[in-house]
């Protein structure tokens, strides 16, 4: 007989308990059944473990803090109760280089990713129509028969029709999804998200020859001026961004550094700047050129210096005599004078950077827009030095291309489709029309922990852990000067009977008829990260980070012209400003109820959408907060209460992004409504990215307000014009 | 009837208890299921929360705390009418103090309900009562609301006293008039009253005492619930003129619900004989009085703030006077000046129909005032992103209207179990009936009817 | 030397972010109210960060402002609470002692700043959102208040991980969950009574400036003013 110890104590009296507390009851109804706990933890004593916050593209490290606790879980399809470690709360992991300890907003959110409550608990699949959302639960077995057999069915068939869509992520997942469907002998993985700069990716490959998003050395800058980068909010990697800011702004020593923020709806990021301009949408890229025709024409700098990025804007070489300052002044919106003055000081006052990026690259002129900064940055010598802007460098791995959806939808539709949280029914504009689409694929499978509007569309659920119950990882392509490759373990045991999305994939391969060749060289997931990622080789200043997917083109001089913009001035009068908000970014953390309950950092809104409009436009329109409008584009229209703000002008209304699900859990269900809808399927030329910000609409008032709109703020001035009763 | 003597003044006035009309049953089961429905509506809130009702972040007092203000400040016609006239010995409060002592002593017990209505858990309440808790703790005496425990207690215990102490002699006078239960009921509540000298003697000696004792206390109270306002820092509270200005507009809402009860009364209880115009007139001169009084404190703090323009104060001034309040403070001035001043200066307006019409309008004044002190303040803070709004919710409308109804039960049920004037008082003051000649009587009649 | 809690918060780096907000919820147990709730102005953010527009269009500016309790040295809301439920600690913190609370609300009408909040009805988490909360942190019921406490259970712990680990405690062993999580580092706290700590040095800053100072509450909570740019002198 074994001795007894603690361990088999606690087994034989929770059996025997249960069996006798059992043994009371009289309905089997009513047993709830107490697993074994899984691990031994003091309750009342935290324990640190570290993860990866998968809100946004940044990749930052966290650390969950993790606490014992009685939760309801799933083991083998049967619910119970148990003693587990439970995440408590997240921090910012101090030693990682993005993240230095700190936490943006989302990821202090992000622990009720996995205790959410219209999270799916186990694999289902569709029993009713498509899109209807009627799923039965079924076992793991079942459904990996059923994605075994589709694909199969597809490899067996031809060239395997399979698509993965997710979001671009770089990192080892990725890698490995794209490994397993290059021996599927699928075409490359499909990304999608909106807000992603492929843009400046373009941008920067030929300007730098670095197809990546560039790192800002804040901390070390003198004058920075960004062009509608929202890089303290939502832009490329808003923690490290905001850490090194602080540290701009904690400098020691006596010159204060200067911001400037140029665009034409303030944002978040543009309540922070020590300067603010208000820009004519589209024109960022104007003003960058007539700064740097004032720096050259003042003999501040000579326009070779700029180099190739120089060379790549037409004109340059001349001086870009069609730019000086009020040819820009009538063109941007910006008084000649200050154009002027900011080129001056941002010549005189190094080391000094210049950002572009969101709504200003989301333009038909995209790509000159990103040009123009670019060759900015090249003038003042600020690419790869210390308060300039570099490239982090990336993993030695090659990385594949990954396809659009736009040129997955163009080509014949895959036979099976597989999401791995991306929603393009919702955050693409309804003339791509994604839903029509998705009809055309036989066999839909989500990987998602939520039924939203894409996942509605599936045949099959196959729930993924959340990001704490999993190893994860993340290889950020931005946010800091050396190569971080983040590896983390479960934070916490899974709550429910699910399966990490690449083990499940590997399993898959390991069942399928024509095993996949050559074989896979990892089991799980866990072996695939158990080998770090290396880093390239040392880089040069100038091309750090991961090289162009392709050569390096002979691209001829890009010439700037204003935006082409959808919709008649006459008939829309308005330019439509979408951006992506501080709680949801593209939506989808909408699901999320802190979030929701956030009071918008401008507006102060909770659980609301709203439209954004100058006082004369209210006027205009009879309007006052609260009343709701119809926004129509020519290809569509929404309704949604009205905010008058002092940060935007009379010529464009602007809209948070996030709100306006159809399906996305309890809390963002039917609520509000989404921009990104109606937005004309306009494209910026060079990379077939959505020009999101290239819109008209015209505004018509339909109704006094309703409740809807919900601020938490009473007043927004801080001497209100109390005459009037209130401010 | 039982006339054991030739007393048309004791039959009349006892008849009330003695005889019970269809009107009364059917009154007070009205009254009573109003009375039930607030009830429900406080179960309902004990159940689910405070959140029931309209209160919210920054606006954390409302309708609650406005009835309570109110029902104390109309607790203060009875000290008025019964101590300082009495001390001033003006005859013709005889037939008027008990009434106005009996809304006293309702009043303060309705008033005194709403602390407790709105806390957030009204199961302890008593923690601001000074025991020798299990917590180890006094109440903070430094807390107004521990002031108000200790000044609307010691109110409620002097009225008691001062409203059941003359009614003694007439239990007895009822006892003498009354058989089986009824005699027996009235015999143990007479305390074994014979009416001897030296019964009297004491009597007298503690009403005087009483009515002198009484005053301070009564102005203390309103003093101390205005103290719950003017000791926070908010814009227009934390005002000096808040101690004389309370008291000034309870004194002045306690003479319009007299006037209002002693017209319901005579008119139900056929009273014609004993409530005279006359009454009514003084104490319409008592409330213009009041009224311009009012009026002279509101201009005086609204001059000081307007003129200090500072601009949390300002916010808040603005709100009342222009903004959201506007109807709300424009009503109130019409309701407490410019009617009762119109209405009571002319000497011909001053009819028992004209009083009552401008006492109801008081009432309703009054009541906007207390609302226009809380929410108004609440609402515009000193900073400005913490403004809000505050929307009452049916929980408190109906818990409201209830208590106007327990009001008008209460005086109904003692006005059948106790003569709702006091027989003694008018026996003594030697007034068995007011002399008016059929001329003037005829005169006064005519004031009442309508005219072109 | 006992401690005296203070805060400081630069508000030339504070950018609006609300990190801040939604770690003090994940922190201290905050319900989320719900969208109903919410519109009917019973949303608890114990620390808010408030947002003034300055101008009109386009020569705006935007100012933000985190402010939670600021432990006022002449609290208004102590005077007034009944049943001491809001008091004073003798390390400087206004506690809110959540069972002596009856809910009359005056603290919160006294407090010129705004920053209690009361339990409208109990509580709810939609489970298993309950699985989040913290077991450092009491869950209050219906009709009580509750506001910043500084973290009083991260003081508490780290006070008694010092004591175990037979230390002094170090400027920056305690960091409220707001100040752990700021990206830029804009809130500081410390013990007011450690000359050496970044708080106490802060506190005295020619920037420094306390809200509503002319109310003479005295509070502890320093704001360092925003800074403006201007051309430095080339010579």
């Amino acid at each position: 007989m074994t001795p007894m110890d603690r361990r088999r104590f606690l087994k034989v009296t929770a059996i025997t308990g249960t069996t006798a507390a059992l043994a009371g009851c009289g309905n089997p109804e009513n047993q709830i059944v107490r697993f074994i706990p899984e691990e031994e933890l003091v309750p009342g004593i935290a324990v640190w473990k570290p993860s990866v916050c998968p809100l946004c593209a940044a990749g930052c490290g966290v650390i969950a803090r993790v606490m014992d606790g009685e939760a309801e879980v799933f083991r083998k399809g049967k619910p119970g109760l148990t003693r587990m470690g439970l995440a408590r709360k997240l921090e910012g992991d101090p030693a990682h280089p993005l993240s230095k300890g700190r936490l943006c907003v989302r990821g202090q959110a992000a622990v009720q990713v996995t205790y959410h409550p219209d999270r799916l608990v186990a694999p289902q699949r569709r029993s009713g129509d498509r899109g209807t959302g009627q799923f039965t639960e079924i076992s793991w077995e079942e459904a990996l028969s059923l994605l075994t057999e589709r694909l199969d069915a597809s490899v067996a068939a031809g060239p395997a029709q399979i698509a993965f869509l997710s979001r671009p992520r770089p990192g080892r997942r990725h890698e490995l999804v794209a490994e397993v469907l290059r021996r599927l002998g699928a075409p490359a993985p499909v990304t999608f998200e909106i807000f992603d700069d492929a843009v400046l990716r373009r941008a920067n490959e030929l300007s730098f020859g670095r197809h990546q998003l560039p790192t800002l050395d804040l901390a070390h800058t003198r004058y920075l001026v960004s062009f509608g980068a929202d890089l303290l909010g939502t832009w490329n990697s808003p923690l490290a961004h905001s850490v090194a800011y602080g540290a701009m702004r904690h400098a020691p020593g006596g010159v204060r550094p200067k911001f400037v923020q140029v665009e034409p709806r303030m944002s978040q990021t543009g309540a922070s700047a020590d300067q603010w301009l208000a820009v004519r949408p589209g024109t960022e890229g104007a003003l960058a050129l007539g700064l740097a025709h004032v720096i050259m024409k003042a003999g501040l700098r000579a326009a070779p210096a700029a180099g190739r990025a120089g060379a790549l804007v037409d004109g340059w070489a001349s001086g870009l005599p069609d730019f000086t300052p009020e040819a820009v002044e009538r063109e941007t919106g910006v008084p000649a004078a200050r154009v002027d003055r900011l080129a001056r000081e941002f010549a005189t006052y190094g080391p000094a950077v210049a950002v572009i990026g969101g709504a200003p690259l989301a333009h038909t002129n995209g790509l000159a827009q990103a040009l123009a900064v670019n060759a900015l940055n090249a003038l003042v010598g600020s690419i790869g030095v210390e308060g300039g802007t570099a490239f982090m460098p990336q993993s030695a791995s090659p990385q594949a291309q990954a396809r659009t959806l736009r040129e997955t939808m163009a080509a014949a539709p895959p036979q099976v489709l597989l999401l791995d949280d991306a929603n393009p029914v919702f955050a693409a504009p309804a003339a791509w029309k994604v839903t029509e689409w998705l009809r055309q694929v036989p066999f839909i499978a989500s990987f998602g922990s939520f039924i939203d509007e894409t996942s509605a569309h599936a045949d099959l659920l196959l729930p993924d852990h959340s990001f704490l119950e999993s190893w994860v990882d993340s290889a950020p392509e931005s946010g800091a000067t050396s190569f971080v490759a983040t590896v983390a373990p479960p934070a916490m045991r899974p709550l429910y009977d699910t399966r990490s999305m690449p083990d499940v994939l590997l399993e898959v391969g390991r069942r399928l008829k024509q095993p996949l060749t050559p074989a896979m060289p990892w089991q799980t997931f866990e072996e695939m990260l158990q080998t770090a990622a290396t880093p390239e080789s040392a880089p040069t200043p100038a091309a750090t980070g991961r090289p162009a997917a392709t050569q390096p083109l002979t691209q001829p001089p890009t010439a700037w012209r204003a935006p082409v913009l959808d919709g008649s001035a006459d008939e829309y009068p308005f330019h439509f400003l979408p951006f992506a908000s501080q709680a949801f970014l593209d939506g989808s953390l909408a699901h999320l109820p802190w979030l929701q309950e956030l009071p918008d950092p401008l507006t102060t809104a909770m659980w609301s959408s709203w439209v954004e409009i100058n006082v004369r436009t209210a006027e205009q329109l009879g309007v006052a907060d609260g009343d709701i409008v119809e926004v129509t584009s020519t290809a569509g229209s929404l309704r949604a209460p009205v905010v008058i703000s002092p940060g935007i002008g009379p010529d464009a209304v602007a809209m948070p992004v996030g709100q306006g699900h159809e399906t996305f859990t309890r809390y963002a269900s039917g609520r509000g409504a989404n921009p990104l809808a109606i937005l004309a399927p306009i494209a910026e030329p060079s990379t077939g990215q959505l020009a999101w910000s290239a819109t008209r609409v015209k505004l018509a008032k339909v109704a006094e307000a309703d409740g809807s709109l919900i601020l938490f703020a009473g007043a927004t001035r801080e001497r209100p014009d109390h005459t009037k009763g209130r401010g | 009837m039982n006339r054991t003597r030739n007393n048309p003044l004791a039959d009349d006035l006892v008849r009330p208890l003695l005889h019970t009309s269809v009107w009364f049953y059917g009154g007070v089961l009205v009254l009573a299921s109003i009375v039930a429905c607030g009830a429900a509506a406080w179960a309902y809130q004990l159940w689910y929360g405070m959140g029931v009702a309209g209160v919210n972040w920054p606006v954390f007092w409302g309708f609650y705390e406005t009835n309570f203000v109110f029902w104390i400040g109309i607790s203060h016609a009875g000290t008025l009418i019964s101590a300082i006239l009495r001390l001033v010995n003006a005859r013709w409060r005889r037939p008027v103090t008990r009434c106005a002592e009996v809304i006293t002593a309702f009043a303060l017990m309705i008033g005194a309900i709403f602390p407790i209505v709105h806390l957030g858990k009204p199961w302890l309440f008593f923690w601001v009562a000074p025991y020798p808790s299990s917590r180890e703790l006094w109440p903070n005496f430094r807390s107004p609301l521990v002031w108000d425990f200790f000044a609307i207690n010691t109110y409620l215990i002097g009225s008691l006293l001062f409203l059941i102490l003359p009614m003694i002699p007439d239990f007895a006078l009822i006892r003498d008039r009354t058989t089986g239960r009824r005699q027996r009921i009235y015999g143990a509540l007479a305390l074994g009253w014979q009416g001897t000298t030296t019964q009297w003697h004491r009597l007298e000696a503690a009403m005087q005492i009483m009515a002198v004792a009484i005053i301070p206390v009564a102005v203390s109270v309103h003093t101390i619930v205005s103290f719950d306002f003017s000791m926070a820092h908010v814009p227009m509270w934390h005002s000096t003129i808040f101690g004389p200005y309370f008291v000034a507009g309870a004194i002045f809402s306690g003479i319009a619900a007299l006037i209002i009860a002693m017209a319901a009364l005579r008119r139900m209880l056929k009273l014609h004989a004993y409530l005279h115009p006359l009454h009514f007139d003084n104490l319409a001169k008592l409330l213009l009085l009041m009224s311009l009084l009012w009026g002279y404190f509101v201009f005086s703090e609204r001059l000081t703030v307007w003129y200090g323009n500072v601009p949390t104060e300002m916010a808040v001034f603005w709100s009342t006077q222009r903004g959201a309040f506007a109807p709300f403070y424009w009503t109130m001035v019409v309701c407490n000046f410019v009617i009762p001043v119109s209405i009571l200066s002319f000497r011909r307006l001053r009819t028992i129909p004209g009083v009552v019409l401008v006492s109801c309008g008081v009432v309703v004044g009054m009541w906007l005032e207390r609302f226009l002190i809380i929410v108004p303040g609440l609402s515009t803070k000193q900073l400005p992103y913490s403004w809000g709004h505050y929307a009452p919710r049916p929980a408190e409308v109906v818990i409201m209207v209830a208590t106007f109804a327990a009001m008008a039960l209460l005086y109904m049920l003692f006005s059948k179990f106790v003569p709702i004037i006091s027989i003694w008082e008018m026996k003594v003051g030697n007034q068995p009936h007011p002399a008016v000649s059929a001329d003037e009587d005829e005169e006064r009649q005519g004031l009442w009817r309508a005219r072109p | 030397m006992a401690h005296r809690w203070g805060m400081v918060v630069d508000l030339d780096s504070c950018t609006g972010c609300e990190a801040c907000v939604t770690a003090c919820h994940a922190e201290n147990n905050i319900p989320t109210v719900g969208p109903t709730e919410a519109a009917r102005g019973r949303a608890m953010h114990w620390l808010r960060v408030e947002r003034y527009w300055e101008g009109d269009f386009p020569d705006v500016k935007v100012k933000f402002k985190p402010v939670m309790c600021q432990h006022c040295d002449n609290a208004p809301c102590e005077a007034v609470c009944p049943t001491y439920a809001s008091h004073q600690t003798d390390e400087g913190l206004n506690a809110q002692v959540y069972n002596r609370c009856i809910g009359t609300r005056y603290c919160a009408n006294a407090c010129s700043y705004n920053v209690r909040f009361f339990n409208f009805f109990n509580p709810q988490w939609e489970k298993p959102l309950q699985l989040q909360l913290n077991p450092d942190v009491s869950v209050r019921e219906v009709g009580v208040m509750e506001k910043c406490t500084f973290c009083v259970q991260r003081i508490k712990a780290g006070k008694t991980a010092a004591k175990a680990e037979d230390r002094e405690l170090k400027d920056g062993d305690i960091q409220p969950a707001c100040a752990q999580s700021c990206p830029t580092g804009s809130i500081i706290f410390g013990d007011l009574n450690d000359h050496e700590s970044r708080a106490a040095r802060f506190t005295h800053s020619p920037r420094g400036t306390k809200l509503l100072e002319d109310e003479g509450t005295a509070p502890k909570v320093t704001y360092l003013q925003r800074q403006s740019w201007n051309e430095p002198d080339t010579q």
